[in-house]
């Protein structure tokens, strides 16, 4: 089956990126007849119909949480997500990369919908380039009077402001991201009360993804139904998907969501490069490692919960036979412990923990026993924080340790075998840290 | 206080009804039905909930993952279990991962024994760790600031200490570095932390990571005794539980008291328990004899007392210092105008108000609580710094203005800490006002004026509020306008209704510790016991001129220091010089009391019986924590013995039976007793006393005085204040010399320009009045260009050496080769950084 493109309809064409280009494929037109013909609650209700699920990785009903927002005579805000800090994920890069007025777009129409006057656009600190062109296009479009005070004329007001972020996947997270945005240190919050009750300088906030902003013109533009006439009962639209690792053409393909996860791999991404898949990741490398027998699924939220995985934000790492588990686990854990914010208990020591007992398992320092430590420091992580990072990382390290057990096993034995620590060898000391050293 | 009541719920907890209010939290209604969940982030003085340290985790019927008590609101009907299984695997797992980096040292810790990390791994642990990789390591310990050590290893992150710096105390200095298990508490670019408040976080730390220097290594949990008291060394008078090891104090905690303190200390009360132990202290009577004093038995020195005092018949003064207690002051006002037949007993440096117009301030209808400020939509601080002057009232200013939204107001002299209003997202301080020195009641009756048209925003921040609180300095009713000053300030509280108002009011910050009690106990010029009327006496500048001319022939020095705090030092060395018999209580020898005949050693707050009172009204109990050192003992007693030498016997045996006396010459404290003032106190506005005699005062005659003429060419106007630290605490208390200050004059960046000094030039300060004295330039934002501050009470150079000036000049001080001997004491400490 072939790519179903709708965010990425024209995305090669370079002028695209331009207001004028953009304008040329038909954009801005959703905006106009927002302006003519709607009223807010008809947006709101519409965008809850087609349901448009959330493509940052939770999933929810994008309708849904605008309408969560408090009617009335306060400032509000929408917050677009773009902190993609997802290891594996890439789409939203090209997306605002490539066609940055769809997504301005799809910031004033929800902005009006939810009655959020102030919107930023908050972007990873390393997405440098894409920042400049979103600035670009930003300023083309108050210049055309597409944001800010009266859009086209009309009585509604939408000010937007990119701002960049300082580095920290834990930004990414909807409250560390209010939090980093007001200027303070990012570390999620407590919830409740949620930001579209209690957000951004304590106002009610919308937070989306990018890619699920800028499907909204195109919800306006065709309706709801025509919006169902894609993807599933449950997961409808189509999904910008990006695949990497072991494949022969890594790269973001928007498919239909429900079309089998093997035609993505093997048809799109060209398959796994040595031999079979052995193992993926379906939505990011938070979402616990599916195997080759889930390839047969169809690509829908529903299907991967079902498997006990998540669609995340729609990013596939593939593993063919080459690759180590036990390496993968550790490489992964890894990057958790790094962007552990450290705010709770559980996600700060228990990836620290796990990063220390997976090495020693590459090393060949550990016993099958530390392999049911790490099963139940993963368990012991999982719904215990404050916010879900902890639990990125042990969904898939638990996930692998699971089923792969076996070649953990394997793996102490080999490494054991290669370099055998002496039974009297002095136990490791972590160098001293800190400050004025 | 004043809040609403929530309605009263039914929730079930382990299967046990439990009744609370609707809204609070969880863990503190289960803790109501005495069902402990273990907690480490959690603690309610900080503000909201973080939910950080994951320990609380419960279940709760109807919500698939466990849930924070901490920060779950209780609602009726909830079902919660804190103790099977899924919660208890919870419980364990948080406490094996504080201990995955938590070093198990606790045989050498000092928090061992009264550790909560300590407490909670052994009830709600598995008692066993499965970790066996090496742990993160720090350097350790080192210093946080001159009085905290810090362990990094130790700490859990927790972000208490943090919550405190940025959200109580809001210093903003503490902040939480790098992230993961690599956070760390720290300060921007290592420099110390030091804040008047800092104290706390070591009280707050639930592990041992934040340590006090003083008390590092000076005893273990089982070798120590707590006691209940009241510190006395500021008008806050926060309720403090002393340890007590050996018959000695070896560390100061907080005593929560809502109503008081909200459970915070500041440093001077935490710290300033190492001078009860010095060896400077006298522990004994003394007489004079042949030029030199000499130890001598109480019965002694009284007689010799009593004999020299009757000899002066009746031209006998008596100063009564901020630290006496009101049973102290009490029975030397009772001995001067009784047997000592004489009318001049008086607290403090300055003149008193009259007595109608002090009736009226003291209105109980007029007055707040400390804890209603809380509830207060607007509060005018005029004439204080609190931090300064009553330091803790600034913490609770701060709870009110980020908590509660409240609108703060700042009128005074010079810039306080509260202008800066707090940090971002509270509505911090609406306005900061400036009056020249002295002004205060042209300001207020200006002020007036505006609430009264109701146009400018000051003026309508507090019309429009429903409960405004006028918080007001002492200093504001002590110069030669302070009737006029008065009387503004109850014609403001008149023109906002504060009387009706039910969160609103008078707010009185007293110059000194207990200067409240002092005068409702009659040590005052005009007021005897209970504000009532007396006859008129002489104010401490009148006995002091009254002395030099032989009007006067003895004096009673009672904790108090003149020459180094009062106006005109040389007059008073004179004055005390010319006194043919003085008797003086100080707890260390001083400058006014060395010429003294018969000195008697004062005690500190750990030895003392008696009450206070705070400046809300509410009497207080001071309890002996410790025993008299030497042959020293308690001064009520003395006293007594004093009074029957005299010939009046009080009968009284105790300190109760004195406050007994107290209470029924004391329409205020009618009804009182030690027992019903209790452990947490008691208003005597809450319990049934009431104001006897006049209460109107009306307006003084005479309009405003004219206004202070323009200073010269390069002259400025000269202010002094208070500083929290200039005083004998930090000099007698090692760990807290640092912080006593040398005399600095405080300039704006323009002045400064203009006499092209800088911060640290050495400066001579010269007044009008052509006397000068030495200081060390200090450049302030915000200070007004056309006046420079002096510092009260310093140890050298103190502001009062130029009293009389108004006006001042500034000139680079030539250089002296001698200039560490001018400066300072030599073998002051020096802190290492």
């Amino acid at each position: 089956m072939p790519e179903t493109r709708m965010l990425f309809r024209h995305i090669d064409d370079p002028e695209l990126r331009t207001l004028e280009g953009y304008k040329r494929r038909g954009g801005y037109a959703a905006l106009e007849e927002v302006m003519r013909l709607r009223e807010p609650e008809e947006l709101l209700s519409e965008l809850e119909q087609c349901g448009l699920r959330g493509r940052g990785g939770a999933g929810f009903s994008m309708g849904k949480k605008a309408g969560f927002l408090p009617r009335g005579e306060m400032q509000k805000y929408l917050c677009c997500n773009a902190d993609e800090s997802e290891p594996g994920t890439f789409k939203d890069r090209e997306l605002m990369w490539k066609n940055p007025h769809q997504l301005i777009e799809g910031i004033a129409i929800a902005g009006i919908a939810a009655d959020t006057t102030k919107a930023f656009i908050f972007i990873r600190g390393e997405y440098a380039e894409v920042g400049d062109v979103l600035d670009e296009a930003v300023a083309e479009a108050y210049e055309a009077g597409l944001l800010g005070e009266g859009i086209l004329g009309s009585k509604e007001t939408v000010d937007l402001v990119v701002h960049r972020g300082a580095g920290a996947y834990i930004c990414g997270e909807e409250t560390a991201l209010l939090d980093s945005l007001e200027g303070k240190r990012g570390n999620p919050r407590l919830k409740p009360p949620f930001p579209a009750i209690q957000g951004l300088y304590g106002g009610p906030t919308l937070i989306n993804n990018v890619e699920t902003l800028m499907n909204v013109p195109h919800v306006v533009n065709n309706g709801a139904d025509w919006f169902k006439s894609f993807g599933t009962e449950q997961s409808t639209g189509t999904k910008v998907v990006s695949v990497s690792g072991c494949v022969k053409r890594p790269g973001n393909y928007e498919v239909e969501l429900g079309i089998p996860s093997r035609e993505l791999i093997y048809d799109l991404a060209g398959g796994p490069i040595q031999g079979e898949v052995k193992a993926w990741y379906p939505g990011g490398s938070s979402a616990p490692v599916l195997g080759p027998e889930e390839l047969d699924l169809p690509y829908t939220f529903e299907d991967m919960a079902d498997a006990g995985s998540m669609l995340g934000s729609g990013a596939i790492i593939v593993a063919d036979e080459s690759v180590s588990i036990p390496h993968m686990a550790l490489r992964t854990a890894r990057f958790y412990h790094h962007e552990s914010c450290g705010k709770c208990t559980p996600c700060r020591e228990g990836t620290n923990w796990t990063v220390k007992m997976l090495e020693r398992v590459v090393r060949g320092e550990a016993t099958p026993m530390d392999l049911d430590i790490i099963a139940s420091v993963q368990e012991n992580i999982i719904g215990h924080c404050l916010c879900v990072l902890g639990d990125a990382m042990a969904m898939p390290v638990a996930s692998m340790v699971k089923r792969w057990r076996g070649e953990f096993e394997e793996t102490i034995a080999k490494a054991r075998e290669a370099a055998p620590a002496p039974l009297d060898a002095e136990p490791a000391i972590a160098t001293p840290i800190g400050v004025g050293a | 206080m004043s809040r609403k009541r929530k309605p009263q719920i039914t929730i079930t907890v382990d299967g046990v009804e439990i009744g609370c209010e609707e809204g609070v939290m969880l863990h503190d209604a289960a803790k109501d039905g005495d069902v402990e969940i273990p907690v480490f982030c959690y603690e309610p003085k900080l503000g909201d909930p973080v939910g950080a340290c994951r320990m609380c985790l419960v279940e709760i019927e109807g919500i698939p993952k466990l849930q924070t008590s901490c920060s779950t609101p209780v609602r009726d009907g909830m079902v919660v279990y804190t103790q099977n299984d899924r919660v208890k695997e919870a419980q364990n797992a948080v406490v094996e991962f504080l201990l995955v980096n938590h070093p198990l040292d606790c045989p050498v810790c000092d928090k061992g024994g009264e550790c909560p990390l300590q407490d909670i791994s052994m009830g709600w642990g598995e008692g066993k760790s499965r970790v066996t990789d090496p742990k993160r390591h720090f350097q350790k310990p080192i210093p946080l600031s001159p009085l905290i050590k810090i362990d990094r290893e130790r700490c859990i992150l927790c972000y208490r200490c943090v919550r405190f710096s940025q959200e109580v105390a809001e210093d903003e200095q503490l902040q939480l570095l790098e992230r993961g298990p690599k956070t760390f508490v720290g300060t921007y670019n290592d420099r110390p932390y030091v804040a008047p408040f800092h104290g706390n976080i070591i009280e707050l730390c639930p592990v041992g990571a934040l340590t006090s220097q003083a008390y590092r290594f000076r005893a273990r949990p089982w070798d120590i005794e707590d006691a209940g008291s009241v510190c006395t060394l500021c008008p806050s008078q926060c309720n403090v539980k002393f340890t007590v090891r050996d018959e000695g104090v070896v560390r100061v905690l907080g005593r929560d008291n809502e109503e008081v303190d909200d459970g915070w200390l500041c440093d001077k009360g935490r710290f300033g328990y190492q001078m009860f132990s010095s060896g400077d202290r006298p522990t004994s009577p003394q007489i004079r004899e042949g030029g030199a004093l000499r130890e001598a038995s109480w019965d002694e020195a009284l007689e010799h007392a009593a004999r020299g005092l009757t000899e002066a018949h009746g031209k006998v003064a008596a100063i009564v210092g901020g630290g006496a207690s009101n049973e102290e002051a009490y029975l030397l006002q009772r001995i001067v105008r009784g047997p000592l037949a004489s009318t001049d007993v008086t607290g403090g440096a300055h003149a008193a108000l009259p007595a109608a117009a002090r009736r009226a301030l003291a209105d109980p209808s007029l007055a707040v609580s400390t804890s209603q400020i809380d509830d207060a939509n607007a509060i005018l601080v005029v004439g204080t710094d609190p931090m300064h002057e009553m330091p803790i009232l600034e913490l609770r200013i701060r709870k009110a203005v980020r908590r509660r939204g409240a609108d703060l107001l700042v009128a005074t002299e010079r810039p306080t800490a509260l202008d800066g209003g707090s940090a971002v997202g509270t509505s911090g301080c609406l306005e900061a006002k400036r009056y020249a020195p002295g002004a205060a009641a042209d300001f207020l009756e200006e002020l007036v004026g505006e609430v009264r048209e109701g146009e400018s925003e000051f003026a309508k921040a507090l019309t429009g509020a429903d409960d405004a609180v006028v918080v007001w300095g002492e200093s504001v009713t002590a110069g030669p306008d302070g009737e006029r000053a008065a009387a503004a300030l109850l014609a403001l509280a008149a023109e906002l209704d504060l009387a009706g108002q039910e969160s609103g009011g008078l707010y009185e910050v007293p110059a000194d510790a207990n200067g409240r009690g002092i005068r409702e106990a009659g040590a005052s010029q005009n007021t005897g016991p209970g504000l009532t009327d007396a006859p008129a006496g002489r104010s401490a500048a009148e006995i002091r001129d009254a002395l030099e001319s032989g009007e006067l022939e003895a004096l009673i020095l009672w904790d108090v220091d003149p020459v180094r705090d009062f106006d005109e030092p040389e007059a008073w060395s004179r004055a005390i010089g010319a006194s043919n018999f003085t008797l003086s209580a100080s707890m260390f020898g001083n400058a006014s009391g060395q010429n003294a005949d018969v000195h008697l050693p004062a005690e500190t707050h750990a030895e003392k019986e008696g009450t206070v009172t705070h400046p809300d009204g509410r009497l207080q109990r001071v309890r002996p924590s410790i025993p008299h050192p030497g042959n020293a003992g308690p001064l009520w007693q003395a006293l007594t013995g004093l009074s029957a030498k005299l010939g009046d016997e009080t009968g009284a045996g105790t300190a109760q039976e004195v406050f007994e006396l107290l209470e029924q010459d004391s329409p205020l404290y009618s009804g009182m007793t030690y027992d019903t003032i209790g452990g947490t106190g008691q208003r005597w506005q809450e319990s049934g006393g009431a104001i006897e005699g006049a209460i109107e005062g009306g307006a003084p005659e005479g309009g405003p005085s004219p206004a202070a003429p323009e200073p010269a060419a390069g002259a400025l106007r000269l202010g002094t204040y208070h500083d929290l630290w200039a005083d004998y605490v930090s000099e007698r208390n090692p760990a807290l010399e640092f912080l006593s200050p040398d005399q600095t004059v405080e300039l704006s960046e323009a002045t400064a320009k203009s006499l092209g000094v800088g911060n640290g030039t050495e400066v001579i300060v010269t007044g009008d009045n052509d006397r000068s004295l030495r200081a060390h330039v200090a450049v302030r934002h915000r200070i007004p260009d056309d006046v420079c501050f002096l510092i009260e009470g310093t140890r050298e150079n103190a502001a009062n050496l130029l009293s009389g000036a108004s006006t001042v000049t500034i000139a680079e001080a030539p250089p002296e080769p001698e200039e560490e001997q001018t400066f300072g004491t030599s073998e002051r400490e020096k802190v290492e950084w």
